[in-house]
C-alpha cells in the first residue's frame, strides 16, 4: 500500500505542477499584454522629444527627463493651465454622470426587479433599445437636439448623453443583482414594521453595494473616455474633457509624443486607481447575477 | 543643413515649368501675378522693403474702439508644432485684442484633421461660429452650399493683385470671392544624404525624377533594409493628396486637367494612362519592391516624420516647418541625444520636387483661407460683421500673414514678402529658397465644392485600393475615375 501510495503522488503531483505552469504562462503573457503599453506610455513621457522618436528605441531613456509632467501641471504656462481645466472638466463630468447614473438605475433597476405593471416586459427590453445602434448615428441628432435645449458647449450636453448610455446596462446589471437578493429579507423587514421604501434603504440597499459601486465604476470609465461626443458637443476650449483636450499634441505634420504619453498617462490614473481599489466589487457584481441562489 | 544647388534646379526647371507658370499667371479675376519673377533671389530683393501698419490699415476698415463680439475657429498650432509658431499665434491673439480692446473675441482652434467635420456638423445645427479659417480646400464646398458670406480682399482694406491667383481661385464660386486666403505654400523634397551615401547614392544628389524616386527607394531598401521613401497613402487625412498628387501630375495625370493651363474640370483623367503610371510607381514601392514603411497605408505625415528623424526613411516629400520641428527638438534634448539630433539636422537635404518622365515638375500650391458665415448658421443667429472683418483684416495683412506662417507657409498676402520679418525669415530658415523655388510649380487643387472628397477619400481609396491587392492598378483608377463621376454629377460615393 504504502508503496504505491509513494509512486501515486509525484506523477499526480507533475501533472498538477503542469497545468498551474500553463496558467502561471498564460497570466503572464495577459499581464504583459495589458501592462506593457502602460510601461511603455510611461517610459516615453519621460523621454525627450527626439529621444521618443528614435530606432531602434531607446528602452530606458538615456536622458529621462520629467519636463513632460511638468509641462503638464505648471498652472503657469498654457499648456498647463488647459491640461489641468480639461482634467477638471473631465472629472466634473464623469462625477456628475456617475451620482446621476446610481440616483436613476438603483430605483429603476429595483422596480423592474419586485415590481410586476403593466408594460414591465416592453419598457425593461425598450431601455435596451439606444444600446442596439452604433453610438455615432446619434451623433447629429443628439447634437441638433442639445443645440435646441441650448446646450451645447455646456456640460450638462455630455452628462445627459453619457446618461442615456449608461443607464440600459447600468439598470440591467442592478436587476440581476436586485433578482438575487431574497425577497424573504424584505418581507421579515415589512413585517417588523418597516415601510417599503425602509426596507429598500436599511435592508435591500446595503445588500446591493457591490452592484452599485459596480454601476458606479461602469458610468465613470465610460464618461472619463468618451471621445466623439465630446468633441461634437464642446467647442470652447475652457469646456473641453480631457480625451479632446489632449490632441493638442497631434499637429498637422508633427506629433509631441512624450508630452502626449505624459497626458495620456495621466488621464488613465484615476480609471486605474479606482479599478484596483474596487476591482473586487466590480467582479462580485458582474457574476452575482449569473447565478440563481 | 545645405539646399540642393538651387541655381541648376530653377535653370533645368526653367523651361518646363513655362506651363505651369503660365497657369499662376494668369488672369484669374482678372488681376495679373507674375510668379515667374518669384525666384529665391527676387524674394530676397524686396524682403524687409517696406513697413505696414496694421493697426492704421484696420482701423480704417473697422474702427479701433468698435465694440463688438466674435467667435472664430481656426486651424490651430500645438504642442508638437515650432516653439516659434506657437508664439506668434500666442502674439496674434494678444496684439488683436490690445489693438481692438472692445471686441470680445471667443477663438477656438482645432486639429488640421478634425476641422472640416467638426464645422460640417457644427453647420448642420446652425451653430457654426461667426468666421473659420479653413484648409484651402475646404472654401469653395461651403461657399456653394451658402454657408458663406461674400468676401474679398477689397472688402478689408486690401487688393485682390495683393494675392497669389492660385490661392484666389480656391475661395471663389460663381465668379464672386467668399474668402481671403491667410497663407500659401509649396513643399519640397527633402533627404537624408548619409542615408544616401552608405546606400551607394550621391549624397548630395537628389532623384530627378519619379522614375528615379522609385530606383532610389529600391536601392537604399536592398542596401540598408530601410524604407527609401516616405510614401503616405491614409485615408481621410489632407496629407496622402498633398504627398501623391505631385507624382500624379509630374507623372502627366490629374483628377481632372486641373494642371494645365485655363483648366475646365470637365474631362476626368485619372484613368488616363499618365495617371495609372503614377499609381504604378506607388504599387511598384509598396508592393513589387516593399521599399516604403509597411505602415504607408495608415501614415500620415506625422507618421513618417519621426522615422526620417530616427533615420528610417531616406527621402519624403516635405512641410517647410520640419526643419523648424528638428531645430527645437535638438534643443530640447541633452546629453548623448543633441549630439545624435545634431547629426540628424546635420544630414538634412531639401531640393525640388522630382519631375516626371517628360521634365514635368508639379507641387500642390496648398494653404489656408479665412471665411466668414452667413448669419442663419451661427451659434445665436448673427453675425457681427465689422469685429469680423477686424479680425480677417487683422490676419490678412502683410505683417501677420507673414508672421502666421513663419515657420512654415508663406504669407497669402503677398506684401508679407515685403515686410522686415521675411527678412529675418530669410536670414534664419534656410531652405525658404527651395520652397520658394517651387512656387511657379504649385497647382491648386479643382475649385469644385466636390475637391474635399476627391482629395480625401478618393485619391487616398485608390492608392489603397491598388495597394492592398484589392484591385489592379488598372482597376483602382478606373474605379476613382467613376467615383469621381458619380461625386460631381450629384450621385454621391
Amino acid at each position: 500500500m504504502t508503496s504505491i501510495s509513494n509512486n501515486q503522488a509525484p506523477r499526480s503531483r507533475r501533472r498538477i505542477d503542469g497545468w498551474r505552469w500553463t496558467g502561471r504562462i498564460f497570466l503572464v503573457l495577459m499581464l504583459m499584454y495589458t501592462a506593457l503599453p502602460m510601461i511603455w506610455m510611461l517610459l516615453t513621457s519621460i523621454k525627450s522629444g527626439f529621444a521618443a522618436m528614435q530606432f531602434p528605441p531607446q528602452w530606458w531613456p538615456s536622458e529621462p527627463t520629467l519636463a513632460s509632467y511638468q509641462k503638464l501641471l505648471d498652472p503657469q504656462n498654457s499648456v498647463g493651465q488647459d491640461f489641468l481645466r480639461f482634467f477638471w472638466n473631465s472629472l466634473f463630468v464623469s462625477v456628475c454622470t456617475t451620482v446621476l447614473a446610481v440616483f436613476v438605475a438603483v430605483p429603476a433597476a429595483y422596480a423592474f426587479s419586485r415590481f410586476t405593471f403593466p408594460g414591465r416586459q416592453f419598457l425593461f427590453f425598450a431601455v435596451l433599445l439606444r444600446n442596439m445602434f452604433p453610438a455615432v448615428i446619434f451623433l447629429v441628432p443628439l447634437f441638433i437636439l442639445m443645440r435646441v435645449l441650448g446646450l451645447v458647449n455646456t456640460h450638462g450636453s455630455l452628462i445627459l448623453t453619457y446618461l442615456t448610455f449608461g443607464l440600459p446596462l447600468a439598470i440591467w446589471l442592478l436587476k440581476g443583482f436586485y433578482d438575487n437578493i431574497p425577497i424573504q429579507l424584505e418581507q421579515a423587514a415589512r413585517i417588523d414594521g418597516a415601510t417599503r421604501f425602509q426596507a429598500f434603504l436599511l435592508i435591500v440597499m446595503p445588500l446591493s453595494v457591490p452592484g452599485i459601486i459596480a454601476t458606479a465604476i461602469y458610468s465613470f470609465i465610460g464618461a472619463w473616455n468618451e471621445y466623439i461626443y465630446a468633441a461634437t458637443f464642446i467647442t470652447k476650449n475652457e469646456q473641453l474633457t480631457l480625451p479632446v483636450g489632449i490632441q493638442r499634441f497631434f499637429s498637422e505634420n508633427t506629433t509631441d509624443f512624450p508630452g502626449l504619453m505624459a497626458a495620456s498617462f495621466m488621464m488613465s490614473v484615476p480609471v486605474v486607481v479606482l479599478f484596483l481599489l474596487l476591482q473586487r466589487y466590480f467582479v462580485r457584481a458582474l457574476t452575482e447575477g449569473a447565478v440563481k441562489h | 543643413m545645405r539646399n540642393y544647388q538651387l541655381g541648376r534646379a530653377l535653370a533645368h526647371g526653367a523651361v518646363v515649368s513655362a506651363l505651369a507658370v503660365s497657369l499662376m499667371t494668369t488672369s484669374v479675376l482678372g488681376q495679373s501675378v507674375d510668379i515667374s519673377k518669384w525666384s529665391p533671389e527676387y524674394v530676397r530683393s524686396i524682403a524687409g522693403t517696406e513697413e505696414f501698419d496694421t493697426a492704421e490699415a484696420c482701423g480704417s476698415v473697422t474702427p479701433l474702439d468698435y465694440e463688438g463680439k466674435l467667435t472664430f475657429w481656426y486651424q490651430g498650432v500645438f504642442e508638437g508644432d515650432p516653439d516659434l509658431l506657437r508664439q506668434y499665434y500666442k502674439d496674434f491673439f494678444e496684439t488683436f485684442r490690445a489693438t481692438y480692446p472692445n471686441i470680445e473675441l471667443e477663438e477656438q482652434a482645432l486639429t488640421y484633421n478634425d476641422l472640416l467635420d467638426k464645422f460640417r456638423t457644427a453647420l448642420l445645427g446652425n451653430a457654426g461660429p461667426m468666421m473659420v479659417r479653413l484648409q484651402i480646400l475646404g472654401g469653395v464646398e461651403f461657399a456653394s452650399k451658402g454657408y458663406l458670406q461674400e468676401l474679398s480682399p477689397e472688402d478689408v482694406g486690401w487688393k485682390t493683385e495683393d494675392f497669389w491667383p492660385g490661392a484666389m481661385k480656391s475661395v471663389m464660386w460663381e465668379g464672386k470671392a467668399y474668402g481671403i486666403p491667410t497663407n500659401n505654400e509649396t513643399m519640397a523634397f527633402i533627404w537624408n544624404a548619409d542615408i544616401f551615401e552608405r546606400a551607394g547614392l550621391d549624397p548630395e544628389k537628389p532623384p530627378a525624377t519619379w522614375d528615379d524616386v522609385v530606383a532610389y527607394s529600391k536601392q537604399i531598401h536592398d542596401n540598408l533594409g530601410i524604407a527609401g521613401y516616405g510614401l503616405v497613402a491614409r485615408k481621410n487625412a489632407g496629407n496622402t493628396p498633398y504627398r501623391f498628387m505631385p507624382q500624379l501630375w509630374g507623372y502627366g495625370g490629374g483628377v481632372f486637367d486641373e494642371a494645365r493651363e485655363n483648366p475646365s474640370y470637365q474631362a476626368i483623367e485619372l484613368n488616363s494612362p499618365e495617371s495609372k503610371r503614377a499609381l504604378q510607381a506607388s504599387y511598384d514601392m509598396y508592393v513589387r519592391d516593399q521599399s516604403v514603411p509597411v505602415s504607408a497605408l495608415t501614415n500620415q505625415q506625422a507618421d513618417n516624420q519621426p522615422l526620417f528623424l530616427a533615420g528610417q526613411v531616406a527621402m519624403m516629400i516635405s512641410h517647410p516647418s520640419d526643419y523648424n520641428v528638428m531645430l527645437d527638438l535638438q534643443a530640447k534634448a541633452t546629453g548623448g541625444d543633441a549630439e545624435k539630433a545634431q547629426a540628424v539636422i546635420d544630414n538634412m537635404r531639401y531640393g525640388q520636387i522630382p519631375t516626371g518622365p517628360d521634365g514635368r515638375r508639379a507641387v500642390v500650391f496648398g494653404g489656408s483661407n479665412i471665411h466668414i458665415l452667413n448669419p442663419e448658421y451661427v451659434d445665436g443667429g448673427e453675425v457681427d460683421e465689422q469685429a469680423a472683418k477686424a479680425m480677417v483684416c487683422f490676419w490678412t495683412s502683410p505683417e501677420w500673414s507673414l508672421k502666421m506662417a513663419y515657420a512654415g507657409s508663406n504669407p497669402g498676402n503677398l506684401n508679407g514678402f515685403k515686410t522686415k520679418w521675411m527678412k529675418e525669415r530669410l536670414e534664419t530658415i534656410k531652405f525658404l529658397d527651395v520652397t520658394t523655388s517651387m512656387l511657379p510649380y504649385g497647382v491648386p487643387f479643382p475649385a469644385l465644392p466636390e475637391t474635399p472628397e476627391i482629395m480625401n477619400i478618393i485619391i487616398p481609396d485608390m492608392l489603397q485600393n491598388a495597394l492592398t491587392g484589392a484591385m489592379t492598378v488598372d482597376e483602382a483608377a478606373e474605379d476613382a475615375a467613376e467615383k469621381v463621376r458619380n461625386v460631381t454629377s450629384g450621385e454621391g460615393l
